[in-house]
């Protein structure tokens, strides 16, 4: 299990580098934007496409912000308990997300299945066939609750097995910066 | 209900669950318990169009901005340029942290990546020269803060995205109180310096032939500034374009200074989409919730309690910058802003009040969150790059600046047009 958690973390940090790709290249398109205007052959459709890069950047770049332990919480009570207490917030903390994440990623579906359906595109001049993006973004919050799952799963065996410590290790607090 | 939510969001908070999910759950709680009808099927396009935003792109735009100027060298140079400049006062180096923080912050936008950048350049001096820590360690933390204040701010744009305010309006409303929350600042480190003149510490011997070199080193960051909300204000950029070009330029500031590598530049990616995902999973949160408190009248019963209460406009506002002092001593910045911002919003509108004005001092209420211990990050942060003495350094020192905040809170009441001069005649 432990490796399992060592290979989530390092493939997020891939997810991370390829989702900030994409925020670079959305800063070149707006910045392309901005020049060709100037010159009166603006192509428009700039806005629509750096919403899908946030869409798209923020689904696949949560499970990075995960795996760092970086996701705020308030660990006022938390940080009082000795490694076991905090092993059991740790828990209900990646139990909670784990949940949460599940029911986001299956509410995603039907948005999703929507655009099939009626074969939606967006209303504008690009007339971007919306399944493309969304199915993005879709699958980054499935592996959100996957990555999630991985923890929680991890972190309850860890916490069984009475390796408190490795368990602050996994779902814990990560340090600023 | 009122009770429900402001319990529930408390007990789940102190948990420790994360904040952006604690915000999911008492909405899924909200819809369960109190809606007429199930919301939650609506939950997928909620998700999708609050983060489908080409305006909250600016975000990660800010951030990278920050994380590309913070591995560019430019802040130790930046300190040298305005040590010559304003280490003379009683104070000293102390007005060089305040001044770095305010010029940092008037470009990177964020507080905590401005105080962790001026206490690792300045952390040293202090040491060396034989000031007094607290005082010292104080500055950075508080100055640290001018960063969600002055703009460009990514608190402010989440605000703006949260309560459909215009963006570049509360930029505007944000420029004059930032500048004078630096002066504050500055004054009341002279102050406290001329009672107590063992507080500070040396200046440098600069003359006018130095200080006249040092301008070339702060040419960078006040383009990069002018460059940013001057395309903004003149209506020539939307927030994110401006945020575009901002990250070339800071590109460009790290060439010059021979800081861009590959390794720099997959740090700041990484570091980019770490923070920005932590700020997006809160704001989504923030939606979903605003969308079920809307849905379930939940704001509404929230104004009748309020109105039968039977407070003045002002009592009120009173109440709920009381309760914002008090919350912020637990929760930090962030999620203090978009945790409450769906209930507080509509009563100070209902009440009367500026949606932008009060942007502006919820900015300063959140930023008093950065400092006021135990939950105060700021105060970890220039703790962090201390190398000895304890953290109660830290809290003792930034008390002076605490209450240039309370002060500047009761300016922006008395005089609403500090904040709201700017966005109206221009």
């Amino acid at each position: 299990m432990q490796k399992i958690v060592c290979w989530l973390k390092s493939f997020n940090e891939w997810l991370a580098i390829a989702a900030g790709a994409l925020l670079l290249g959305s800063v070149l398109v707006t910045l392309f934007d901005i020049i060709a205007r100037r010159f009166g052959m603006s192509m428009g459709g700039t806005d629509e496409l750096s919403g899908y890069a946030m869409a798209i950047s923020t689904s696949w770049g949560i499970s990075y912000t995960l795996t760092c332990m970086a996701h705020v919480r308030i660990d006022l009570l938390r940080a009082r308990r000795a490694s076991k207490g905090r092993a059991m917030f740790d828990i209900i903390a990646a139990v909670a997300l784990a949940g949460t994440a599940l029911v986001v990623a299956y509410r995603a579906w039907p948005v999703l299945a929507r655009t099939i359906k009626f074969g939606s595109t967006a209303n504008t001049t690009l007339e971007t066939p919306l399944w493309i993006p969304q199915s993005l973004w879709m699958m980054g919050w499935m592996w959100f609750s996957a990555s999630a799952l991985i923890i929680a799963t991890a972190s309850l065996l860890a916490f069984f097995s009475g390796r408190f410590e490795q368990v602050n290790s996994i779902a814990g607090v990560g340090g600023e910066r | 209900m009122i009770l429900f939510t402001s319990a529930g969001l408390l007990m789940l908070l102190s948990l420790s669950i994360p904040v952006g999910i604690v915000l999911f759950l008492l909405a899924f709680g909200i819809d369960i318990f109190f809606s007429p009808f199930p919301l939650m099927r609506g939950l997928g396009q909620v998700v999708w169009s609050s983060s489908n935003s080409g305006t909250l792109i600016a975000i990660p735009f800010f951030v990278l901005l920050g994380e590309i100027l913070v591995r560019s060298g430019i802040a130790r140079r930046t300190y040298s340029a305005l040590e010559a400049w304003v280490s003379w006062l009683p104070g000293g180096l102390i007005h060089a942290n305040i001044a770095t923080a305010t010029l940092f912050s008037a470009t990177s936008g964020s507080s905590v990546a401005t105080a962790a950048t001026v206490a690792s350049v300045a952390m040293p001096q202090a040491e060396k020269l034989g000031y007094d820590p607290r005082l010292f360690s104080g500055a950075i933390a508080a100055g640290g803060t001018l960063g969600i204040m002055i703009p460009p701010s990514i608190n402010l744009i989440v605000y703006g995205f949260l309560t459909e305010t215009s963006i570049p309006q509360l930029f505007l409303a944000g420029l004059v109180p930032g500048l004078l929350l630096a002066l504050l600042f500055m004054c009341v480190t002279v102050i406290m310096c001329m009672i107590k003149p063992s507080l500070g510490g040396p200046g440098v011997n600069a003359d006018w032939n130095r200080r006249l070199k040092s301008l070339i080193d702060l040419v960078p960051l006040l383009t990069l500034f002018g460059v940013i909300v001057g395309t903004i204000y003149a209506g020539w950029a939307t927030p994110t374009e401006a945020a575009a070009v901002g990250v070339a330029m800071a590109f460009v500031i790290a060439a010059t200074h021979k800081s861009l590598s590959r390794e720099m530049l997959l740090a700041s990616l990484k570091g980019t989409v770490r923070t920005s995902a932590m700020i997006m999973l809160v704001v989504i949160g923030a939606y979903v919730l605003n969308f079920v408190l809307t849905a379930a009248g939940v704001s509404r019963a929230l104004q009748m309690f309020l109105q039968n209460l039977g407070l003045g406009a002002l009592a009120t506002l009173m109440v709920i910058i009381l309760i914002y002092i008090v919350l912020g001593f637990f929760i930090e910045t962030l999620s203090l802003m978009v945790a409450t911002i769906p209930i507080v919003v509509p009563i100070i509108v209902e009440l009367g009040y500026d949606k932008v004005w009060f942007g502006i001092l919820m900015i300063i209420l959140v930023e008093m969150a950065l400092i006021t211990p135990p939950v105060g990050l700021n105060l970890y942060v220039v703790q962090g790059a201390r190398k000895s003495g304890s953290f109660s350094d830290v809290m003792v020192g930034v008390i002076p600046y605490a209450l240039a905040m309370l002060v500047m809170v009761g300016l922006l009441i008395i005089f609403p047009m500090i904040a709201l001069y700017l966005p109206t005649h221009l």
